[in-house]
């Protein structure tokens, strides 16, 4: 009978380069900075490590296919690497395939690096994808704004909540993430905004104006695991655990079956719920001590506060205004200024949230430092909301 | 008469959502000296739409049973070498044992394979759609439309043909070619004097004498005019004075080229009563001439009315210039999409997608596409499905949004989840936004348009997609 990971695997060391539109870094710079850190982090040697992930999802723009180009930046003689990819989820599913193999005791450290170069694509935003030859034929080519907006329209008509109401409450939660981000040195966004500006800002995708939109940037982040017991043996007396790490992927029913309202990711609602079973949190309300969430738009983040059980359906926009989940609120969210002002290469996403949790964790985040922190909880959605893959996962320390 | 000849059964129309007010437009023109004095208005097909997606639109009512053969026609055709009828077969969800044939040539073409089909007395489905280009400051720009039309021919329609004739003659009033793909129209005085005396006239009363009538004893008449003005010349000469509506929907939309006759057909017969005689005239390379008895109301004859009164008028001389090709905006490098379609993908899954058909699984409920395993949340394995054809269910909007990062060639990009009323669910593409735009719980139909387009390559696809139920009514200003 499977028990899952739950305080099976530590993280020992963590690492993030600076995010933004660098325009004098390539993938490899990014990647050896966001290693280094890491490395110097956990104090082991490089040549300790016994396999490694590279999480990339857009392998086209400058970085190239397999995660060759991982272990030639960061020389990793002869060791396995492996490239996983899972949309915007790609930096959560780098995790758990490093985190997996430590739980499953074949290796004993393990590293997992996401890194994207979206810079280089000539463009803002994301590049059009393929959707694949047969269903180029007939599905729509979306942006990724274009995909997201449809929360909007369908969760007013869900719950009844006005344009205005609903706009507003978007505004705060890009108005509350521009506060953290000014805080986040190596964030790509570190400017307050105020609410009106952010209110009357060009339209994208109705109702998604530019600043309901995250940054689209360059960057990578990395998390070195190994087991709790040898953690211990390098001298780290409470480390950070993995609690949970699961993962929610659609099969066409958002899409082809009608049931779906629309107004909610079904994904994210059933990775939390199997991530609080993994990690033995029954009140998640209560218990956790902040999120990073996939605020890819800000809508996104409205509706997964509901999506995770922290919002009651329908009542995002209320806890939003009343600002729940502002830093200074109940359950604080982007504390670094997520997607929107951190930023989102994509394929690193997933590990700077985990990055962010963790130095909160080991108390290290400086004026973002949280009073009291437990369990930190990440949302890493890629695709759409019709056509998603959700991951969350939950960090806590061992004792 | 010894021939026995076949007879109409039913039309189709079909016009785009968008109708330039000319008069307005050219008003962009004046600086330079162009553009003429202008009325009325004129049909612009939407980025999406061409000679192929107008004559299946203007199909579609006319194939509850499958004709024998279908006939596309059309001088802007977008291919030179792919048979759009067989395309149409497709898109239409016809049988693949239909015969098929494509014809071009003149505007007179879907005329001449109508009067082909009905002296074969086939059950035929004359199918006809027009883009034509034309350059900025060339008259054609303004007077010609974009649109289509159909006829289905068959032995026991209420329009039987009972006179007609045909007269080929090389007159080079306008031309054009892969060298000059615009037209190339010569002077009008001569056009005007040739074509009425030698060419439309004559024919006209060699159908008469055949049908055994005295052209003045036509009531309602479909000619064709290579220029606008040219009936009166006409009903001079042949003593004519039914009137002509091929006139009116000129006015009304421009010239439909290959489709103009066939649409003003249908207006012809919607205006006639019982035991009226209805002339039809096709022009160019010569005329073909029919004469109709009209023994009782023809099914989509009132559509086509109904068409020239729905539609959203714009003024915007860019965004019409756009529209038709005349310019080439630079929309950056987010428009470097790739679109390439593979022929084999194509061979698997072209006929389901372009007919629109989806699956409905062991439990009834319908998907698009169709898979092996279906979609059904309590699907356990590998199920049968049997054809669903979506094209011609109504829907609602799910969810929406106007995309204005995504390329388009008119932007916004609106798209969402559309429910169709039979319980599936597609995201898809929307256009012929209303000027409110779309909003969730909008009653949606659909259309056949153009999904991509691979300029590079010279190859486009085309799949359905959602519209309003409903167009606005046309605001009038007074003009046919």
């Amino acid at each position: 009978m499977a028990t899952g990971i739950r305080d099976r695997v530590a993280i020992i060391g963590m690492g993030c380069s600076k995010f933004g539109e660098l325009w004098d870094k390539g993938a490899e710079d990014l990647m050896v900075e966001a290693f280094e850190e890491a490395l110097a982090d956990a104090g082991i040697e490089r040549s300790q490590i016994e396999a490694a992930w590279m999480g990339n999802a857009l392998d086209d723009i400058n970085i190239g296919n397999s995660a060759l180009p991982l272990a030639h930046a960061l020389r990793l003689k002869t060791i396995p690497v492996s490239r996983v990819e899972n949309m915007c989820a790609t930096g959560t599913e780098a995790l758990r395939a490093a985190v997996y193999a430590v739980a499953a005791g074949a290796i004993d450290f393990g590293l997992a690096l996401g890194v994207e170069k979206l810079k280089d694509t000539g463009y803002g935003g994301l590049p059009l994808r393929t959707k694949g030859l047969a269903n180029d034929l007939w599905m729509p080519y979306g942006s990724a704004p274009g995909t997201f907006a449809q929360l909007a329209g369908a969760y007013s008509a869900r719950h009844g909540i006005g344009a205005a109401d609903l706009k507003r409450a978007m505004a705060h939660v890009s108005w509350k993430s521009h506060q953290n981000g000014a805080l986040s040195a190596k964030a790509h966004l570190r400017k307050a905004v105020d609410m009106e500006t952010i209110l009357k800002a060009p339209m994208i995708a109705d109702p998604l104006g530019l600043f309901d939109c995250c940054g689209v940037s360059d960057g990578a982040a990395c998390a070195i695991v190994t087991t709790p017991e040898i953690a211990r043996s390098l001298g780290i007396a409470n480390p950070v655990t993995v609690k949970a790490i699961q993962l929610s992927a659609s099969h066409g029913w958002e899409t082809g079956y009608g049931e779906w309202d629309g107004a909610s990711v079904r994904n994210t609602q059933v990775a939390a719920q199997r991530a609080y079973a993994e990690a033995g949190i029954r009140d998640p309300r209560s218990e956790l001590s902040l999120t990073e969430v996939h605020d890819c738009f800000s809508v996104t983040e409205l509706a997964t506060m509901e999506d995770l059980g922290l919002s009651d359906e329908g009542r995002a926009t209320f806890d939003i205004l009343d600002g729940r989940y502002d830093r200074s609120g109940a359950i604080p969210c982007q504390t670094d200024g997520g997607l929107k002002c951190f930023g989102h290469p994509v394929g690193a996403s997933g590990l700077r949230m985990a990055y962010e949790v963790y130095t909160q964790l080991n108390e290290r985040a400086g004026e973002r430092q949280l009073a009291q922190v437990d369990f930190g909880l990440t949302h890493n959605l890629g695709g759409a909301p019709f056509n998603s893959v959700a991951a969350v996962s939950i960090l806590g320390r061992l004792n | 008469m010894t021939q026995t000849a076949g007879s109409i059964t039913a039309v189709g129309s079909y016009l785009p959502l968008l109708r330039l007010d000319r008069a307005v437009a050219a008003k962009a023109l004046k600086h330079f000296g162009l553009g003429g004095r202008q009325a009325g208005h004129r049909a612009v097909a939407g980025w999406d739409e061409d000679a192929l997606t107008l004559a299946v639109e203007a199909s579609r009512t006319l194939v509850a049973t499958p004709p024998a053969r279908v006939v596309f026609a059309s001088t802007s055709a977008p291919f030179i070498e792919r048979a759009h009828a067989g395309v149409m077969v497709d898109a239409l969800a016809l049988p693949r044992a239909t015969r098929t044939s494509d014809v071009a040539g003149s505007r007179r073409c879907a005329v001449s394979a109508l009067l082909d089909a009905l002296l074969a007395g086939q059950d035929t489905l004359v199918a006809a759609g027009e883009r034509r280009s034309a350059r900025p400051g060339n008259a054609a720009h303004f007077s010609f439309g974009d649109g289509g039309a159909a006829v289905r021919t068959g032995t026991d329609g209420p329009a039987q043909l009972v006179g007609w004739a045909s007269v080929s003659h090389d007159l080079l009033d306008s031309y054009a070619s892969h060298e000059h793909d615009t037209p190339y129209a010569s002077e009008e005085r001569f056009v005007r004097d040739v074509a009425s005396a030698r060419i439309i006239s004559p024919t006209i009363m060699a159908a008469c004498t055949m049908a055994g009538i005295e052209p003045h004893a036509i009531t309602q008449a479909a000619v064709h005019e290579p220029l606008s003005g040219m009936w009166k010349d006409v009903a001079r000469q042949t003593g004519a004075t039914a009137p002509n509506h091929a006139t009116t929907l000129s006015a009304a939309a421009g010239d439909l080229g290959a489709a103009h006759a066939l649409f003003a057909l249908a207006l012809a017969f919607d205006a006639a009563q019982p035991g009226d005689h209805v002339l039809l005239a096709g022009f160019g390379s010569g005329c073909d001439a029919l004469v109709f008895r009209v023994d009782a109301p023809v099914a989509g004859a009132a559509e086509a009315r109904a068409m020239l009164a729905t539609g959203q008028v714009f003024s915007d001389t860019i965004h019409f210039l756009s529209l038709t090709g005349a310019i080439d905006l630079d929309f950056g490098v987010r428009s470097e999409t790739e679109q390439k379609a593979q022929a084999t993908v194509i061979e698997r899954h072209g006929r389901d997608t372009i007919g629109f058909i989806g699956g409905r699984d062991m439990a009834g409920n319908v998907q698009f596409p169709k898979s092996l395993v279906p979609v059904r949340p309590d699907a356990e394995g590998h199920e049968p499905m049997a054809d669903v054809r979506l094209a011609d269910l109504t829907a609602t909007l799910k969810s929406v949004t106007a995309d204005r990062l995504n390329f388009t060639p008119d932007p916004p990009f609106w798209f969402g989840l559309v429910q169709f009323d039979n319980g599936a669910r597609v995201p898809m593409e929307l256009t012929d936004s209303n000027p409110e735009g779309f909003a969730v719980g909008d009653p949606l139909i659909m259309r056949l348009r153009i999904k991509s387009r691979d300029k590079r390559r010279g190859m486009r696809t085309w799949f359905w997609k959602a519209a309003p139920a409903a167009r606005p009514a046309l605001a009038t200003d007074g003009e046919g």
